[in-house]
């Protein structure tokens, strides 16, 4: 039986009202693939042929229930998937999501050499998987992007061939219109980090390099008038996204990527103008109080990308100056930009002593507040970022 | 009788012979064609589920669970059959997935229909197209793949009630109820006047 044969056994005024109504549906138009969607999904099996040849041999069952997290029977080989993710959550994690994955192998000790253990969890497609290290797999573009730059900062250089898989990974992540998945608040993050990877991390061929052009077109369509960017729609921005995007338009820049001059100087106008007199930064330019972290961000960003711009350094080292150089509690997005903020201004001592900080905290057991988000491969990154050169 | 497989030019092969030829050598060109035959029906799909920027990365997690299980595919499936059981588990795994992210950060999470707010095309046209999604967006998961099965891949019954793993008479059940919940929403004034519903409570004989 077919619907033409189902619908000819309904009532004829029925069937009549129906079959205008499936027709209709029929009658919508079909969105089109992007030009570049069959060389990304070739891309990804030719990796997966690579990385992985010996084929599923497991039976793909239908499922046979409504999708509700934590109440449906997965087939005996996921049970045992389950079992192996479960030990590994009771070692190393909370807040394991619910859908079980095959454990990777890890180092024992991501504080001990976070960027041997990013190195050792990252997947066979170049990128990482927020998943298994109790993060938000929303976020796998933004924390691929990130852990990719921490391999970088490598001092030792021990993991090129990893940064160079991993920035692979973020061209096929990203999609037609230059962004990186994701919707809403995801995507704006996500779309902001992985560009400055993307720009950072030397593009190594035509495909990453058309692949930066795509990420810095959607930043330009992304800002506001008066030169910022935000999670939301119609706001002039927030600090946060605009001093991530201008780092990526920067660089971009110095890549030759001549559409990211424009929006780089709005962005920096913007941040110049967030300013303030007392040496703060706060999350939106009109909003009260003021933000260590982004107040960090921001110094560090007018000292490096704002370098060729007359005032900038000289304001992002008064920033810097205001800075604290001891905190409490556990932030290691804020240390990492504090670390940022004091080496560029070159006052070393600073900079160690938040390393010392973050280190302590670290083997006290602090609770970082986005690991909940972030999970392990969100600490690990900033924390190899922050390491010593 | 058909003639040995490979003697046909792979452009001519039906999806199930490429098929093979994935499993049994793995051959790139023949997946290759596949994902050129099946991308765009698999991004409406994924579009019309209410999906609108992350439709691309689920038809190439599709396609890459269609290679990792190549060994399990069997000529006696229709290969559309096999790839919209990957298809629908992908789009399962997408669901738990947004669930996860709303109980993760309340602050970060996806707004399911946030695309609707964006300005409508003030055509008439356009604002069909648009009032079709919000309703098909608006049935229930389970309504909504009969639908997408059936009306949009024009699969048999069989074939709806083996992808979904639920039986013939459940997909006609369903299918029903999806075109009538369907046709309400879009068509109010037809379906209000529509005598089937029998007389209310207290209503004169």
């Amino acid at each position: 039986m077919n619907l033409n044969a189902h619908l000819s056994e309904l009532p004829a005024a029925e069937a009549a009202a129906f079959r205008t109504l499936v027709a209709r549906l029929q009658a919508a138009p079909q969105r089109e693939p992007s030009p570049q969607l069959a060389s990304r999904i070739l891309a990804a099996v030719a990796s997966e042929r690579t990385r992985n040849p010996k084929p599923e041999t497991r039976n793909p069952k239908p499922e046979t229930r409504n999708p509700k997290p934590g109440t449906r029977n997965p087939p005996p080989w996921q049970w045992a998937a389950a079992l192996a993710a479960a030990l590994l959550a009771a070692v190393t994690l909370f807040n394991r999501p619910a859908v079980p994955l095959p454990a990777a192998p890890l180092p024992a000790d991501p504080a001990a050499d976070p960027a041997a253990w990013l190195a050792a969890c990252q997947e066979a497609d170049g990128a990482w998987q927020p998943a298994r290290h109790g993060g938000d797999p929303a976020y796998r573009p933004a924390l691929t992007a990130l852990a990719a730059l921490a391999l970088a900062r490598d001092p030792a250089d021990r993991f090129r061939e990893g940064v160079r898989r991993a920035t692979d990974a973020l061209v096929a992540l990203q999609t037609a219109d230059g962004a990186f998945g994701g919707e809403g608040r995801v995507r704006a993050y996500n779309q902001a980090i992985a560009a400055y990877a993307l720009a950072t991390l030397a593009p190594h061929g035509p495909a990453t390099a058309a692949a930066l052009e795509r990420a810095v077109a959607f930043s330009r369509a992304g800002q506001s008038a008066e030169g910022g960017w935000d999670y939301e729609a119609g706001s002039e921005g927030n600090t946060a996204v605009t001093a991530w995007q201008v780092r990526a338009l920067a660089a971009a820049a110095e890549r030759g990527v001549g559409q990211a001059n424009i929006p780089l100087r709005k962005g920096l106008r913007w941040l110049r103008g967030a300013a303030r007199s007392e040496g703060g930064v706060a999350y939106h330019r009109g909003s009260a109080g003021r933000s260590e972290s982004l107040s960090a961000l921001a110094a560090y960003t007018l000292m490096t990308s704002g370098r060729s711009f007359e005032g900038l350094p000289a304001l992002g080292r008064n920033l810097t100056a205001a800075l604290s150089a001891a905190d409490g509690a556990a932030d290691c997005y804020r240390d990492y930009a504090k670390v940022m903020a004091f080496e560029s201004a070159g006052d070393t001592a600073r900079a160690e002593a938040v390393r010392t900080g973050m280190r302590h905290r670290r083997q006290a057991g602090a609770q970082d507040p986005w690991e909940p988000i972030g999970g392990t491969l969100y600490t690990c990154a900033f924390t190899a970022l922050a390491a010593r050169q | 009788m058909s003639p040995p497989m490979d003697s046909v030019p792979l452009g001519q092969m039906n999806d199930a012979d490429l098929m093979l030829r994935v499993r049994g050598h793995d051959d790139e060109a023949a997946f290759a064609l596949l994902v050129a035959r099946h991308q765009k029906i698999l991004l409406n799909f994924f579009a019309r589920s209410g999906v609108q920027y992350d439709s691309e990365d689920l038809v190439q997690q599709t396609f890459l669970r269609l290679y990792r299980y190549r060994q399990r595919y069997v000529a006696t499936a229709k290969f559309t059959t096999f790839l919209f059981l990957l298809a629908r588990q992908v789009w399962i795994d997408e669901l738990r997935r947004r669930q996860r992210r709303e109980r993760l950060a309340e602050s970060l999470a996806a707004e399911p229909h946030e695309e609707f707010a964006a300005p409508a095309d003030p055509s008439a046209g356009a604002q069909g197209d648009l009032d079709l999604a919000r309703a098909l967006a608006a049935l229930p998961e389970g309504l909504r793949q009969v639908v997408e099965l059936a009306v949009y891949q024009d699969l048999p019954y069989a074939e709806v009630a083996g992808i979904l793993g639920i039986p013939v008479g459940t997909v006609k059940s369903r299918m029903f109820n999806a075109l009538a919940k369907l046709r309400a929403l879009l068509e109010p004034e037809a379906t209000a006047a529509a005598p089937h519903q029998g007389p209310a409570k207290g209503d004169r004989p």
